[in-house]
């Protein structure tokens, strides 16, 4: 099963990179849609629903930890992981945003292989169309 | 708390530059003066300190910088348009990088967003800072103003 994918940052660089990095990653990913904050992110899984969401945390207009809060709250939304990518935190942060519904959290910058084990262990091969 | 050193800083960008953007780094001496030709970026933090990050660098470093972290040709036109854009991400990452060094893990803290400018700062007046140049031949120079001690 190819995987559909969800890039939420501010940044249309750090974007670029997550997809370099996705497509270097050894996963069979059908497509990879974009967001610039946790709003347009919201409006963009409305209209598509993904198998997993990469978000940044700081960002203008929604931040990813109110774009986690809004997922979890969603009966429609809140079964679609979404991994934390972002630079490094406090100890305490990143449990708050674990504990509000996010399912991981990667530390940019990261490699491919990093971002790969992480959806395997989220998604499971199957589920992460492991190729 | 220690206060942070040039020394600190300089391992702080030669590490985020080696590993986020893939450049091979030497230290060098601050230049006393900034070139006319370039972007600066800044980002704010507060911590059990506030402060601010700076980071200055030729418009050929940001575009090679685009170009490293998207994989593509420094010849491309995207990696002109993406340049500052770049400086900015790197800032982010090494604001990350520089709070977790220097205050910890443990301690609560807060990044802003980074705003990039096509001029140099107004004015130099940083607690510390740090050059590196790196194999594009571009100087590289983070500094940092960091609140009084509380």
């Amino acid at each position: 099963m190819a995987l559909q994918l969800l890039v939420v940052d501010d940044s249309p660089v750090t974007r670029k990179m997550v997809r370099r990095a996705i497509g270097l990653c050894g996963l069979e990913i059908s497509e990879v849609h974009e967001a610039a904050n946790g709003a347009e992110a919201l409006e963009r899984l409305a209209a598509t629903p993904v198998d997993l969401v990469l978000a940044d945390v700081n960002m203008p207009v929604m931040n990813g930890m109110e774009f986690v809060k809004r997922m979890a709250a969603d009966p429609a939304l809140s079964r679609i992981p979404v991994v934390i990518v972002a630079t490094p935190m406090s100890e305490d942060r990143v449990e708050e945003i674990l504990d509000n519904g996010a399912r991981a959290f990667l530390t940019k910058p990261f490699r491919p292989e990093s971002l790969r084990d992480l959806v395997l262990e989220i998604l499971g091969p199957q589920g992460a169309g492991h190729v | 708390m220690s206060e942070p050193t040039p020394q600190m800083l300089t391992e702080v960008l030669s590490s985020v530059l080696e590993e986020a953007a893939f450049f091979m780094i030497e230290p060098e001496p601050v230049p006393p003066a900034y070139d006319a030709d370039v972007f600066s970026a800044t980002i704010d933090f507060e911590a059990v300190r506030g402060g601010q990050l700076r980071l200055t660098a030729s418009r050929n470093l940001a575009r090679n910088l685009a170009a490293n972290m998207l994989g593509i040709d420094p010849a491309d036109p995207e990696a002109d348009e993406q340049g500052r854009n770049a400086l900015g991400e790197i800032l982010n990452v090494l604001g990350g990088a520089f709070i977790t060094r220097h205050f910890g893990t443990k301690v609560p803290f807060q990044l802003g967003l980074p705003a990039v400018a096509d001029e140099p700062p107004s004015e130099r007046r940083a607690t510390c800072a740090a050059a590196v140049r790196v194999d594009t031949g571009d100087l590289v120079v983070l500094e940092l103003d960091l609140e009084p001690g509380r």
